[in-house]
């Protein structure tokens, strides 16, 4: 099978900084792909060159068989990304933002798939005619999880989703994840939380000071060993 | 088409910028209202000396019953109404003046009686329509536009917003700048039409306004291409604000005086006070002979024998003329060329010629000045093709006679 998502040795470097070096992975079409890291380690570098925002000084990135930079409107129109603590439009509310933001990209959605949406990440009924400068952090990233679930993208890249997340909704958020992965849509998700990588990730990638230093596949049936990848993630030991 | 009405939308919720945008609406009205106020207050000034004018020369009329009096002793009202477009820009009208009761007597002195100094050629006027789009529109549009792409940066909405849909930075921009345009021209567009102004007048300063914020948008997008922060940008507008809109009139108004001289206006007074003054204590000799130089036609009606005559008290008026005609055009001249030279070198600053524009199509500029001086003189020289006849050849002073002398009329 194709993959869905495919970086081929891929060097970034930002403010003549090598950021990424010779990183090479794919995500197989309806996989949720977890790439674990530090702080700095270029995960978020990594969705924003899959993006086009940055473009690798050599490789290449592609998305759905297309090359990122050749393409990138396509590209972009497939995407549905989740910015790393995402502020949407604190003097909007809930509704207001995610109509704007669909309406920018070209989709729309009516109040009922809204209010679906936002039931999928459990946002308080009461607040999602509220602006966003009411809510707490937490609430806002539901918005824009919400947001993403609706750009009805095939491909999904999240940027720490769960950050400012309370562990109950972490939990829900993790569902709701592997649920997309049975709608058949591809995720790509940047994390530093081993615990939630394991639990949803098809495959995971270690990402440290910019190269790829491991990989775990799930096994066939079971999660991601939790010991193991906090293991390598703690620098005791490789897999 | 959806761009533009979520855009719409999306403005319309965005507080700062209406707030903004209020701004610029209510500085331009309140331009306008003061404009059309100063207006008409002239216009009521006009027709108030008019009509004081008409009266005061029936009684001078019945008080002074010889020519030479007559001349003498009766005020003459010269005006330059206001255009219909005046409002929008008040230039020179505030300086220079647009009223003259002038005599008989020597004139260039009466001219520039009230003009002690030299007329004020700053690039930038008084709080008027002009004043506003010229200085603080492009602070408006400054402060709509410099944020634009900045603050999403900031928020980290900028690679979402970016990801999800291209032009959309030129349609905010272009909204924003829409709406400030149509704020700013709204009020002139309602005064001039209820002024009748004209279609051709309207059309050509609102283009003027727009294609001065079209620069100031252009500075602006440059800027936001850097992708500084917006205090960054904002320093760094306000900086080429202060450069082209305060600094620049400024140095070039120093310039245009530093390189063309020009005399006094009260050296031209006083050159002809003290030429007429001295008249009295010089031979009739020294008078007439000039005169008669220039009006050759009065030499066998120019015999002086009494102690005072008043064709030698006008004679010697009118060489008072003769002696600074040469200040008064090196005056004039001086003062064409700077401003001449103030027009080229208003092409640096943006908001300097827009003033200019602005007044040259209100007829306020340093021209509409010199077209008035120049009617003013044609006016007298009128006044005296009327009274010499009478005082050289001795005409019998009757009203019939007196009704034929000329009344200066200017339409609007
Ligand atoms: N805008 C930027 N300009 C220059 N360097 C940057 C920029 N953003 C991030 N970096 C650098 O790139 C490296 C990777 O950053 P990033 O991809 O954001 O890491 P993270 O894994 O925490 O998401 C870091 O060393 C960071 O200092
Ligand atoms: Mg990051």
């Amino acid at each position: 099978m194709e993959a869905a998502l495919a970086a081929n040795s891929i060097t970034v470097k930002r403010s003549g900084q090598t950021v990424l070096n010779d990183v090479s992975f794919q995500v197989a079409a309806g996989d949720v792909y977890a790439l674990l890291g530090g702080n700095g380690a270029g995960k978020s570098t990594t969705l924003l060159t899959f993006l086009g925002f940055l473009s690798p000084d050599t490789g290449t990135v592609e998305v759905l068989g297309d090359d990122v930079g050749a393409n990138l409107k396509d590209v972009r129109l497939k995407i549905a990304y989740l910015p790393e603590a995402a502020t949407l439009y604190p003097h909007l509310n809930a509704y207001e933002n995610i109509s704007y933001f669909l309406s920018l990209a070209k989709a729309t959605a009516d109040q009922g798939a809204i209010d679906a949406a936002l039931d999928r990440v459990s946002l308080k009924e009461g607040a999602r005619s509220n602006r966003l400068d009411t809510y707490s952090k937490g609430m806002r990233q539901k918005v824009a999880i919400a947001l993403a679930l609706l750009r009805d993208a095939p491909v999904l890249l999240l940027d720490e989703p769960t950050s400012g997340l309370d562990p109950v909704a972490i939990d829900e958020f993790n569902a709701l994840v592997r649920s997309l992965a049975e709608e058949k849509r591809t995720v790509l998700m940047v994390t530093h939380d081993v615990y939630g990588a394991c639990q949803i990730a098809d495959r995971i990638g270690l990402l440290k000071d910019g190269e790829l230093v491991g990989a775990f596949d799930r096994p066939q049936s079971g999660q991601i060993d939790t010991e193991q990848v906090h293991a390598a993630f703690a620098g005791r030991s490789g897999s | 088409m959806t761009d533009l009405l979520r855009e719409t939308w999306f403005l319309s919720r965005d507080r700062a910028a209406l707030v903004w945008l209020l701004i610029a609406l209510i500085s331009a009205s309140c331009a306008v209202a003061f404009g059309l106020g100063e207006v008409a207050s002239q216009r009521a000034t006009i027709d108030r000396l008019r009509a004081a004018d008409a009266v005061e020369r029936d009684y001078m009329a019945e008080q002074y019953r010889d020519w030479g009096s007559a001349g003498y002793y009766t005020f003459h009202l010269t005006y330059d109404p206001p255009s219909d477009f005046a409002f929008a820009a008040l230039g020179q009208r505030d300086s220079s003046p647009w009223k003259h009761r002038i005599r008989m007597l020597a004139l260039e002195g009466q001219i520039y009686e009230t003009d002690a100094a030299n007329p004020d050629f700053a690039l930038t006027g008084r709080f008027d329509y002009a004043f506003v789009v010229a200085m603080l529109a492009p602070l408006f549009l400054i402060l709509l536009l410099h944020d634009l792409k900045a603050r999403e940066r900031a928020f980290g909405r900028f690679e979402l917003l970016e990801a999800s849909a291209s032009g959309l930075w030129r349609v905010r921009a272009g909204l924003r700048f829409a709406a400030l345009g149509i704020a700013l021209l709204l009020p002139l567009i309602l005064a001039g039409s209820a002024t009748g102004s004209g279609v051709a007048f309207l059309f050509l300063a609102g283009a003027a306004v727009l294609l001065h914020l079209l620069f100031w948008w252009a500075v602006v997008a440059w800027t936001n291409r850097r992708g500084w922060t917006a205090s960054v940008n904002l320093t760094a507008l306000f900086g080429a604000w202060l450069v082209l809109a305060v600094v620049a009139p400024a140095g070039i108004k120093l310039a245009v005086d530093t390189a063309i001289e020009i005399p006094d206006g009260g050296d031209i007074i006083l050159t002809q006070r003290e030429a007429v003054n001295d008249a009295w204590d010089l031979p009739v000799s020294s008078t007439m002979e000039p005169f008669l130089e220039r009006h050759p036609a009065w030499s066998d009606h120019a015999t002086i024998e009494s102690t005072f005559e008043w064709k030698w008290y006008y004679a010697f008026q009118q060489v008072g003329d003769q002696n600074v005609e040469a200040l008064s055009i090196a005056y004039r001249e001086g003062r064409d060329r700077r401003d001449r030279l103030s027009s080229i070198l208003s092409w640096l600053t943006p908001p300097a010629k827009l003033e200019r524009v602005f007044e040259s199509l209100a007829n306020t500029d340093v021209e509409a000045t010199r077209l008035y001086e120049n009617r003013v003189r044609a006016y007298h020289a009128q006044l005296r093709t009327f009274y010499y006849p009478k005082l050289f050849l001795d005409a019998p002073f009757t009203d019939e006679a007196l009704s034929e002398r000329p009344v200066y009329v200017q339409l609007r």
